[in-house]
């Protein structure tokens, strides 16, 4: 199967849109998806950018197909105050029927070449810990598991704990 | 009552700022691990593309002599008026939007117990409701009881807890390995 991988674009965001709900679907979670394609063009194709995606593209059986949209990437920027920028690999997903062809390898070297050009000193994301395949895949490549080694744990304050934090709004 | 204001850091506090994240490393244990420099702060944060957004607290010069004084301090480094930071970024979760993430947030030591760092989370809850976020973030470590107990208070959930989350990192050395096949 052919495929290419490219930079999304604002006419991507149905397709991204619908990876998300199979991950998500993956991971039995798919009502919690409240985003919209209208926000996903908003926060991605905007002034400032909140979120870039990477998505492989099959070439389909002949040139009369339409390509197919069959995996993506989602990752943003954040910053390590000790040594500066890092990439943050947020959503990763190739199409079932789609796997074993190495795009999934080939995303994550685009992803790398793209954090050794913008000067990141590395790259980061979060694995669920039963999420056995993906740790095994990720760990080949050298990640670490800074929940292990370092004790980290993530902490989230909900919409609910912000408003009750901040001024209440003017009657 | 001592007075403090916060406000946006500016250019001219990338000092401060690395005197603080290196505060904080120091705290940690880990303060040969900011490799950091101001010229890397002041590129990353006010050029055209900020890659962070620091809130800095500052108390005004004259009343700071009088604070450490009242608080017996021993800390005799004149000049600052600069005692804590936040370091925020926006983060996007792909089921629910914006996110507002917290990096770093420091108060010294001096300076602890006035209400500064209650109000710092204030101003970054107001920030993350006017910019839609869905929520904020942060994560911290597992052995540090203080913060967890303070975050907890304020209604902050452990999503490593309640989720199983863990945090993973691929270093430069195996981003380059990744890099050339």
């Amino acid at each position: 199967m052919d495929y290419k991988l490219r930079k999304a674009e604002p006419k991507d965001v149905s397709d991204i849109l619908r990876l998300v709900k199979e991950l998500a679907k993956y991971e039995e979670m798919e009502h919690q998806v409240t985003l919209t394609e209208k926000e996903l063009l908003e926060d991605g194709f905007g002034d400032t950018p909140f979120y870039h995606c990477v998505i492989a593209e099959t070439q389909g059986e002949s040139s009369r197909d339409d390509p197919r949209v069959v995996g993506f990437a989602m990752y943003y920027f954040t910053y390590d105050p000790w040594v500066g920028k890092q990439l943050y690999l947020e959503e990763f997903y190739v199409m079932d029927e789609c796997r074993g062809l190495g795009i999934g390898s080939e995303i994550l070297r685009h992803l790398s070449d793209l954090a050794m050009k913008t000067r990141c000193t590395g790259m980061m994301f979060v694995v669920a810990e039963n999420n056995e395949p993906s740790l095994q895949f990720y760990k080949r490549r050298g990640a670490e598991d800074l929940s292990q080694e370092e004790g980290w744990r993530l902490f989230r304050f909900d919409k609910d704990s912000l408003v009750k934090m901040a001024t209440p709004a003017e009657e | 009552m001592a007075s403090f204001i916060l406000r946006r850091a500016e250019p001219k506090d990338v000092s401060d700022i690395l005197r603080l994240i290196k505060e904080l490393a120091k705290f940690e244990e880990m303060e040969e691990k900011v490799i950091l420099t101001e010229k890397e702060l002041l590129e990353d944060g006010f050029g055209d593309h900020p890659f962070y957004h620091c809130l800095v607290a500052e108390v005004p010069k004259e009343q700071k002599l009088f604070i450490l004084l009242k608080f017996n301090s021993r800390c005799s480094l004149p000049g600052y008026t600069v005692i804590g930071f936040a370091m925020y970024y926006f983060t996007y979760d792909p089921w629910i939007g914006k996110l507002l993430y917290l990096e770093d947030f420091f108060i010294m030591q001096e300076f602890r117990g006035l209400g500064i760092g209650s109000d710092i989370l204030k101003r970054l809850s107001e920030t993350a409701v006017k910019t839609r976020c869905s929520s904020m973030h942060f994560i911290v470590a597992e052995n540090n009881t203080k913060s967890i107990e303070f975050y907890k208070r304020r209604g902050a959930a452990d999503l490593s807890s309640e989720e199983g989350w863990r945090l993973f990192e691929i270093e430069k050395a195996d981003l380059l390995k990744m890099t050339s096949k």
